[in-house]
């Protein structure tokens, strides 16, 4: 059997239930934006933001519900970072509004948002001790000096950071600094936290440590959180909901597996994961399956409901993880082409297998390395024959 | 071995060419001046007694600190010294107060604005410092470009009665030394992260409290600097007072030319000078000590 095929073969609509590399919701069933009853918390109302000439964000609207994980995710220069100041208040919008719980806030300056912010250089007062960073935003709202103490003592204590109350900044490493920005930023009990690439710093194992962190403190203190990231595999650890952003333009909103699963154009595909694209006509389109003829002769058939016509230009993508790599001619399977194998990709775990198709087309395949040998049975230059299920690609138009 | 030891010389070389430096035109002179504050008056070619002779017991046995019980006991020094004090207290802090918001304005300004900002600052190094406090007489005089210009504004009817007076040191002080106190304080200013003004706004600081709890103490390196910069000659500073001063400004830099120059005082006049260099030890020091931290911070 291919690693792929135990899924639920239809396809779309996905549940609201989150697949992919993320196993346990925080809670299950959770799902506010497919309610239509349910009021949004913060909602981004045809925000547009100009510099100059160049369009930063064009026309977004967005809604993010109550208690979500959301991630802004894109490349540098998409607009999220943009998105996520004008939320804070640093910029202005050009056209738009911005509504949170009900408010206006459009026009408010960033001190009086009910809103904080983790940044992504921490921004900590270098001349300031870790209490003192943390118990800043209290001190300006007045609060008295002992309720101050306890609630910097109760952040302190949520990310183990009790030891270090009186040092500086300087004096913490880049993972602790980490968690006096995050404890800075839930010290207030906002209602809503902005977290700006707030793991960029961290190196890869950390990272990750940090990534559970944040759901964990998400989950505890029950807080809307809004994460700006340009790594895919962050957006999908993290978060309930992610919005695709590509030149200012919000091209996907949906939950880390809907998004892996049916991105809605090639770009998101290939943003998301490894994704292999055969470009191709649709030749036959009927009771929710669709034919492709790829440009290199080869024949696909994959279910999708996607609204073609035939003879449209469309894409089939397909992730490597759902094709299947063999020695032997498969004896049933709809779609099948052979090559050869160019390139093994060995990552301990799984197997990268870049294949040259006899069409001189180049398809990556994904295979776990389950069995407990050195040897690899697929080696260099084999020949070998890739298949996949009529459902394991999603066709594409754009 | 042998090119070890060349390259050890050259290193002694390069090391001891400052400190050569310092002990031919800083201790030595300094010797000489603290010997003279210890002779007396003479009427002679040159001024005082004992000059130097071989045998040292009796030239050592002729010195004495008369001058300086001398100093003490006349109110006129110390007066002079605590009225410099004084003065150079005062034109520091007013000194701050016009830099620090053209400082912070350098600061945020465009970034390719700065280098021109930054030379538009320097710019007066160009022409010679005392013609620029003459310029100052024909601005400050009763019939001079200021008291005509409010005149013809109909702000005064009497011309203005600035010149020859404490007031007009203070303008001459502030005006002379505004570099020295604006380019520390912009170097200080400069390097403050802009995200650390967002954050405190975020957090819930108006931008006048923001000032106040972020950037300000971020740049008191740069405060404590330009003070000093600005302290230490001003204390000593002679020529503003003597071109814009009147007769009740009374500063030690003054005193000193008159004991030298007018008096021909010499050995009185170099006591003054010693003294007036130990009062300045303190913030020198101070200055040094900054100077370290900053380096250590830095690094």
């Amino acid at each position: 059997m291919s690693v792929a095929t135990a899924r639920d073969p239809q396809v779309k609509p996905a549940s609201p239930q989150r697949a992919g590399p993320r196993t346990a919701a925080p809670q299950s069933g959770f799902a506010p934006w497919k309610d239509p009853a349910k009021e949004p918390f913060v909602r981004f109302e045809n925000i547009t933001k100009r510099f100059d000439d160049f369009v930063a964000v064009k026309n977004v609207t967005l809604d993010i519900y109550e208690r979500e994980f959301f991630a802004l995710l894109g490349p540098s220069g998409c607009g999220k970072s943009t998105l996520l100041r004008m939320l804070a208040g640093f910029e202005r919008p050009t056209e738009g509004r911005t509504i949170v719980a009900g408010q206006d806030i459009t026009a408010l300056p960033p001190y009086e948002r009910p809103v904080n912010m983790m940044f992504q250089s921490y921004a900590l007062f270098p001349h300031m001790t870790v209490e003192a960073n943390i118990g800043f935003g209290l001190r300006q709202e007045g609060m008295a000096k002992d309720k101050i103490a306890d609630r910097v003592d109760e952040a302190m204590a949520m990310l183990e950071l009790g030891q270090f109350a009186k040092r500086k900044p300087h004096q913490l490493s880049g993972g602790q600094q980490q968690r006096v920005a995050l404890a800075r930023a839930i010290a207030k009990k906002p209602r809503l936290v902005l977290l700006d690439e707030p793991l960029g710093a961290l190196d890869k194992k950390l990272r990750q440590q940090a990534q559970f962190e944040l759901m964990r403190i998400q989950e505890t203190t029950g807080t809307t959180f809004i994460i700006v990231t340009h790594d895919q595999e962050e957006a999908m650890t993290v978060a309930s909901r992610i919005a695709v952003m590509d030149k200012g333009d919000l091209v996907q909103v949906a939950t880390p597996g809907e998004i892996y699963e049916n991105p809605k154009t090639r770009y998101i595909a290939g943003f998301i994961g490894d994704v292999n694209a055969f470009e191709g006509k649709v030749s036959a389109a009927s009771e929710g399956c669709i034919e492709i003829d790829a440009n290199d002769g080869y024949k696909f058939k994959t279910r999708s409901t996607e609204p073609v016509t035939v003879g449209q230009q469309a894409w089939l993508a397909l992730r490597p993880e759902k094709i299947r790599i063999s020695h032997d001619q498969p004896v049933s399977a709809v779609n099948a082409i052979s090559g050869k194998v160019e390139d093994i990709g060995y990552l301990g775990s799984i197997s990268h297998y870049h294949v040259r198709t006899a069409a001189g087309e180049r398809v990556t395949a994904l295979r776990a390395n389950a069995a407990h040998t050195v040897e690899r049975t697929i080696s260099w230059d084999d020949n070998v024959w890739l298949d996949w299920p009529v459902d394991a690609g999603v066709v594409l138009t754009r | 071995m042998s090119s070890s030891s060349n390259s050890d010389i050259r290193r002694w070389y390069v090391i001891a060419a400052p400190y050569l430096w310092l002990l031919i035109f800083f201790l030595v002179p300094f010797f000489i001046v603290f010997k003279l504050s210890l002779s007396d008056v003479a009427t002679a070619i040159p001024p005082y007694t004992p000059t130097f002779s071989w045998s040292i017991a009796d030239f050592v046995s002729k010195l004495d600190f008369e001058n300086y019980t001398f100093i003490f006991g006349d109110p006129l020094y110390v007066n002079a010294y605590l009225s410099s004090l004084k003065i150079a207290g005062i034109s520091t802090f007013l000194t701050l107060l016009v830099a620090y918001p053209m400082a912070y304005g350098m600061a945020r300004a465009p970034k390719g604005w700065q280098p021109t900002l930054m030379m538009l600052v320097i710019l007066p190094f160009w022409t010679s410092f005392l013609i620029r406090i003459y310029a100052w007489i024909a601005i400050l005089k009763p019939e001079g470009f200021l008291t005509m210009f409010l005149m013809k504004l109909g702000l005064i009817t009497e011309p203005l009665q600035i010149m020859n007076s404490t007031t007009a040191v203070y303008i001459g002080i502030v005006y002379s030394y505004l570099p020295f106190m604006i380019l520390p304080l912009y170097a200080s200013l400069e390097k403050i992260n802009p995200a650390l003004l967002e954050a405190a706004q975020d957090l819930g600081s108006r931008p006048w409290r923001a000032f106040w709890q972020v950037t300000f103490p971020l740049s008191l390196p740069g405060v404590f600097a330009g003070c000093l910069l600005v302290f230490i000659p001003a204390v000593g500073e002679f020529v503003i007072p003597d071109l814009l001063g009147g007769s009740e400004t009374l500063m030690i830099g003054k005193t000193l030319w008159t004991e030298f120059f007018n008096n021909r005082d010499w050995p009185l006049a170099s006591a003054v000078a010693v003294l007036l260099l130990l009062v300045l030890i303190i913030p020198i020091v101070l200055f040094q000590r900054q100077q370290q931290l900053e380096r250590e911070a830095g690094r």
